[in-house]
């Protein structure tokens, strides 16, 4: 079963370093995925990603001269369809909170810390294919919904301000 | 109650309503494989099994690329210590790419050392290269933890401590400089 999935995914991976590619793309080939496509940087990327319209895009955070915060953007400001949620892996060695939390406010779906390992690639992967967040869309942000656990509250309602449609 | 509950309670609200929408995704599993699918989707270990026999596969023509790499380091030290910015750029690419990948080919003590390199051109910005010492130290660090990949664990910690308080020092003196 884990394989027929994987066999009919298109994932977009990006990164500067060629090794990381070749990384990235054998470890998803040794998974099943048949369509791997692969670009440099961002500017790169995005021709792809209009071509091939993947169903996972994993990126690297620091590239020249576009790098994966702004293509990253750049992707969740298609408006108007499902292309725009496409879950995003950014996969970075810069693990210091502000590239975290940069990541999370543009609407990264998953972060992956390098070094990466053969588990976390695999257990990132099943969490975006099976099991995706919602998607929250609002003046200021536009990605996967934050709250990963519904846990009990007992502080005020500080939602009354917000108005849903 | 703290003032935060008094905020809350309290005041009026007098932010503008914000328009939020939210949107269920349907699972790609589920759109892709239809009536096949079969919830939840669990981590295969045979999958993972392969994956990992992969990385190894990969491990020894990484190694063989590290050494090179780490000759190119060697020569480039030189230079952009002398105000090359191209041999700047080329080192730190290398560098960086180390921390990236020497962990995940089966050299943790390598990535770390190059990680401990990279946060130092980072932080120390264009004054980083004012002087070669701490990049020789590094570099001497990484091509012993390559090639001795047996070595103890302690000691290479205790290199890798050794390392964090040469850029403290060097910082302090930075700012001491202003």
């Amino acid at each position: 079963m884990t394989h027929s999935i994987f066999k009919k995914l298109t994932v977009l991976v990006v990164d500067d370093s060629a090794y990381m590619r070749h990384l990235l793309m054998t470890l998803l080939q040794a998974l099943g995925v048949s369509n791997v496509h692969v670009a440099a940087e961002g500017a790169e990327a995005w021709e792809l990603f209009r071509r091939h319209e993947p169903d996972i895009v994993i990126t690297d955070a620091a590239m020249l001269p576009i790098d994966g915060f702004t293509f990253a953007e750049r992707l969740r400001n298609i408006t108007g369809g499902a292309l725009g949620m496409v879950p995003i892996i950014m996969v970075s060695g810069h693990t210091d909170l502000a590239s975290i939390e940069r990541a999370r406010d543009i609407g990264i779906t998953e972060f992956l810390s390098k070094p990466i390992s053969a588990r976390s690639l695999y257990q990132r992967l099943i969490q975006v294919i099976d099991r995706p967040r919602q998607f929250v869309e609002t003046p200021t942000y536009r990605g996967p919904d934050r709250r990963r656990r519904n846990l009990p509250y007992d502080g005020g309602d500080r939602r009354g301000v917000v108005a849903l449609l | 109650m703290t003032d935060l509950d008094k905020k809350l309670h309290k005041e009026p609200k007098k932010e503008t309503p914000t328009d939020v929408r939210f949107v269920r995704v349907p699972s790609i599993v589920e759109r892709k494989l239809g009536a096949d699918y079969v919830a939840p989707m669990r981590l295969d270990p045979r999958v993972l099994d392969q994956m990992q026999t992969t990385i190894k596969g990969l491990e020894t023509r990484y190694g063989d690329a590290l050494r090179g790499q780490i000759q190119t380091l060697l020569a480039l030290v030189e230079p952009a210590c002398g105000g090359d910015t191209e041999a700047r750029g080329r080192l730190y690419a290398i560098v960086h790419d180390m921390r990236g990948l020497a962990g995940t080919f089966g050299h943790p003590m390598v990535g770390r050392f190059a990680n401990s390199l990279c946060n130092y051109i980072e932080s120390a910005g264009i004054t980083a290269w004012n002087d070669d010492t701490i990049f020789q130290f590094h570099l001497d660090a990484i091509r012993e933890a390559l090639e001795s990949p047996g070595a103890d664990p302690a000691i290479t910690l205790e290199t890798l401590n050794a390392l964090q308080k040469l850029i403290a020092a060097s910082a302090a003196e930075r700012r001491r400089l202003g």
